[in-house]
């Protein structure tokens, strides 16, 4: 059965997930990150010789402190529950089998995100009111439940990419559930789970740059200098093991889907860059970006380092953030589960039914066929198609507009690319990022019909009946 | 002899004939002032430094554009067949943008902290020059390319120098090369793009410099009404070059994600008899002017309507430039509010009516 699509005019569902997606990364991963520097450096203050400065560390630990339980608390919990939404709504079918598969490591995470929201607001209202020894391990706590939720949600995000061939091997059989471990320590677990770890880290360093750019730095200039340098030293690991770390991650995804990094999506740069391969690179020159930055507004000039200046450090971090987010993503096509369904909801298995039997055939909630209805026309049949089966990647007018990519193509032109996406032939370019078109040689010409009348509006159409959400 | 000794001597020698340790003394005595509206000073560097990624991709263009009558298949050979040339391109013609973008920045800041006021006119006039010459080089290498867009687009930019009575229809002649646009057209706006201008923008570029270097940074009215006790200051070596250097990475990232993601386009190859395409508008930076001379002229239809506009909007411009001469209130804290409104109908007035070009383009 297909589900009810979610028509995002313009914009397109998938980036409502990317733009929540991106936003709850940036403080997710500082959650992880923020829980490793928050007892280090509350360790490095309780063994500084100088009590004085000690004292003043301590005061800037709590005040950060208090910024890292709203923004993680609140606002990295909001925009949580808000990626479940958004997928759930843009790929149920995807969803559904992240939940069947997964069903207790998301119990387990849960566990762990009820521990981590637990002990941080403990270890913010037990500041000077309990043993210092003791607050430090409740830091501690906290810091290991969280590095618990990114080695679990890793081994979930990571399937996506590379199930592994054990767990293909009886999917669809209802028996995925005997190989978990298989699906979660899956071939791009480890590397990306060293890449997430340094992302965590320097996160940590680039909000701790905010709190710190805050302290005034004529009054308490030995303050401001240590924490802002210390801040910054955060970002050196994953800056040095990011390349490597990249390399590695890359090697672990099957050929067929790294040969997305050398085939140009776009005309432009055809054969030399992709736009997978130039956002991967984007990660890459704005970290880079980030550490001479940091370095030089930062580490270099910590008394004069203003809001504006680590305001600017978390704006890059962001790019950065998105580009990998983006790439990630990217790096999946043409599937939304590595060679178990295509990033349209079709499963990989069910292509050859769909050719049959037709697309519209299991639409349940998109069709209204039947039932005392007017017969439709191959104009709301190719809509309804077009919803189902390219709205997930593409709009009409707006974020790969089918309208531009189409330009220039009579009802004809049109015609072949879609009999060119439906063959799927082994050496089409297009099977590096795209689904095959599923459906009957009628589901094709419906598509045609459609797409026609919105890419030539001069193209006579046929009268539009209405597309209810009821069988 | 030690390396040490090598280089000290060698640089003894250099110094002798270039006074490099008399630069260095006067750039490490040279101050830049830290107030809470610091952060206008860096746009000018940033426009500095987007200007020379100009410099360097254009030279890099030019080794396989060919202007002229193969000026549209040259280009769709850089952009289609030659490694890396459509990143090239895609950061020549970005770098442009955000250069103009970061000069407009850096005009308005110095308008608002009253940065043209006595001794900095010349600083301001020649800022303005520069501008301008910059708007030149815009329209003039957005033609290059012969695609469709940019004929159309120039076909109907060259009428604004045309509808100026006398002399306009022969202004547009010359720079046409004849009555229409045509490879001749591309022929000229290539010279006047890589030698003419230059020739023109960098000698004014280095006296703009030179007297940034020889005035300083200018303070805006609230700082300087503050005794000179309570005023900041770094010192520009090293502490202002670092924190330009990191706004150059900023620029240079932000660049290069622009160029990358979103590369420059190249359209059909233009046709002089076909129509011309639906949506032509010039580029955001004439937007503004084009739409304030078609909202005159449908407040004031026919010949009399295009003259007034023209007319009307180069007395504004006259008195944008000419701004240091008549607002040269020197008490210290106090700014003529007459100048501060103007400036804000000058932002007002650009953005609105660049946001309605847009709008009716759609």
């Amino acid at each position: 059965m297909n589900y009810p699509f979610w028509d995002i005019p313009h914009l397109g569902s998938g980036w409502v997930i990317g733009l929540i997606a991106i936003f709850h990364v940036m403080i997710s991963q500082f959650a992880v990150g923020g829980g490793l520097y928050l007892p280090m450096a509350e360790r490095k203050a309780m063994r500084m010789a100088d009590k004085e400065v000690a004292a003043e560390w301590h005061k800037q630990l709590v005040r950060h402190s208090k910024f890292f339980l709203i923004l993680t608390g609140v606002f990295g919990t909001v925009s949580g529950v808000g990626i479940w939404f958004a997928i759930g709504l843009t790929h149920p079918e995807a969803t559904s089998t992240l939940i069947h598969n997964f069903v207790f490591g998301w119990a387990i995470e849960w566990v762990f995100f009820m521990v981590e929201l637990t002990t941080i607001a403990v270890y913010y209202s037990t500041w000077d009111r309990i043993d210092p020894r003791l607050h430090l391990k409740v830091g501690w706590a906290y810091a290991v439940a969280s590095v618990f939720t990114l080695i679990i949600i890793n081994g979930i995000l990571a399937f996506m990419l590379t199930p592994g061939d054990a767990w293909l091997a009886v999917a669809g059989t209802g028996q995925e559930a005997s190989k978990f471990w298989n699906a979660f320590f899956n071939p791009t677990y480890w590397p990306s789970l060293l890449l997430r770890t340094g992302v965590c880290t320097s996160l940590a360093g680039v909000w701790a740059l905010i709190t710190s750019s805050r302290i005034d730095g004529d009054k308490q200039p030995a303050l401001k200098t240590s924490m802002v340098q210390w801040s910054v030293k955060w970002l050196v690991p994953s800056f040095v093991a990011t390349p490597f770390l990249l390399v590695w991650y890359l090697f672990m995804v099957p050929a067929s889907q790294r040969a997305l990094l050398t085939l140009g999506i776009d005309t432009i740069a055809g054969g030399t860059f992709s736009s997978v391969t130039r956002i991967a690179l984007i990660i890459v020159t704005t970290s880079a970006t980030i550490v001479g930055v940091a370095y030089y507004l930062a580490y270099r000039n910590p008394v004069d380092f203003n809001l504006s200046h680590a305001v600017s450090v978390l704006l890059l971090a962001l790019i950065a953030t998105g580009a990998g987010e983006y790439a990630r993503e990217m790096l999946r096509k043409p599937y939304v589960i590595g060679r178990w369904m295509f990033s349209n909801g079709v499963r990989v298995s069910y292509v050859s039914r769909i050719n049959t039997e037709g697309y519209l055939a299991h639409s349940e909630w998109t069709w209204n066929a039947g039932a005392g209805n007017p017969p439709p026309s191959s104009y709301s049949r190719g809509e309804a198609i077009f919803r189902g089966e390219c709205g997930s990647c593409h709009t009409l007018g707006g974020y790969r507009s089918l309208r531009t990519l189409l330009d220039g193509r009579d009802r004809a032109g049109i015609n072949n690319f879609l009999v060119m996406l439906h063959e799927y032939k082994a050496d089409s370019p297009y099977r590096r990022f795209m689904p095959p078109l599923s459906g009957t040689k009628q589901d094709v010409d419906d598509l045609t019909d459609y797409l026609n009348a919105q890419v030539n509006p001069s193209a006579p159409v046929a009268k539009k009946p209405v597309l209810t959400a009821q069988k | 002899m030690t390396s040490k000794t090598v280089s000290s001597s060698v640089y003894g020698w250099v110094d002798d004939r270039l006074g490099l340790s008399e630069m260095a003394a006067f750039a490490r005595h040279k101050t830049v002032p830290v107030h809470s509206q610091s952060f206008w000073y860096y746009w000018g560097g940033i426009s500095l430094f987007l200007f020379l990624v100009q410099c360097f991709t254009g030279v890099l263009l030019l080794v396989y554009y060919r202007p002229g009558a193969e000026a549209f298949e040259s280009v769709r050979q850089i952009t289609f067949v030659m490694h890396f040339g459509w990143l090239i391109r895609s950061a020549h013609s970005w770098s442009a943008n955000l250069m103009l973008f970061a000069i407009f920045v850096h005009m308005f800041s110095v308008f608002f902290m009253k940065a043209y006021r006595k001794p900095r006119e010349f600083g301001w006039l020649s800022g303005m020059a520069l501008l301008g010459l910059a708007t030149v080089f815009g329209f003039s290498g957005y033609l290059l390319p012969m695609d469709e867009l940019s004929y159309f687009a120039t076909k109907v930019g060259l009428e604004i120098p045309a509808a100026v009575p006398l002399i306009g229809p022969a202004i547009a002649n010359m720079l046409r090369g004849g009555p229409e646009v045509s490879e001749f057209t591309v022929q000229r706006f290539f010279a006047l793009h890589v030698v003419v201008l230059p020739a023109v923008f960098l000698p004014l570029l280095g006296f703009h410099l030179w007297l940034v270097q020889r005035h300083g940074n200018a303070v805006p009215p609230c700082e300087e009404a503050k005794p000179a006790s309570e005023r900041k200051s770094i010192p520009f070596m090293p502490g202002f070059l670092r924190k330009d250097l990191a706004m150059w990475l900023i620029s240079l990232n932000i660049l290069a994600l622009l160029a990358s993601v979103f590369p420059w386009s190249l359209g059909k190859q233009y046709d002089a008899l076909s129509p011309a395409p639906m949506g032509i508008h010039p580029e955001w930076y004439f937007m503004s002017p084009f739409e304030m001379l078609k909202l005159l002229g449908n407040w004031l239809p026919g010949e009399f309507g295009e003259i007034a506009g023209l007319l009307l909007f180069s007395a504004g411009i006259v008195l944008w430039i000419l701004i240091p001469f008549y607002d040269v209130e020197r008490e210290a804290g106090r700014r003529s509010r007459a100048a501060h409104y103007f400036g804000l109908a000058a932002v007002i007035l650009l953005l609105a009516t660049t946001a309605i070009g847009y709008w009716t383009i759609r």
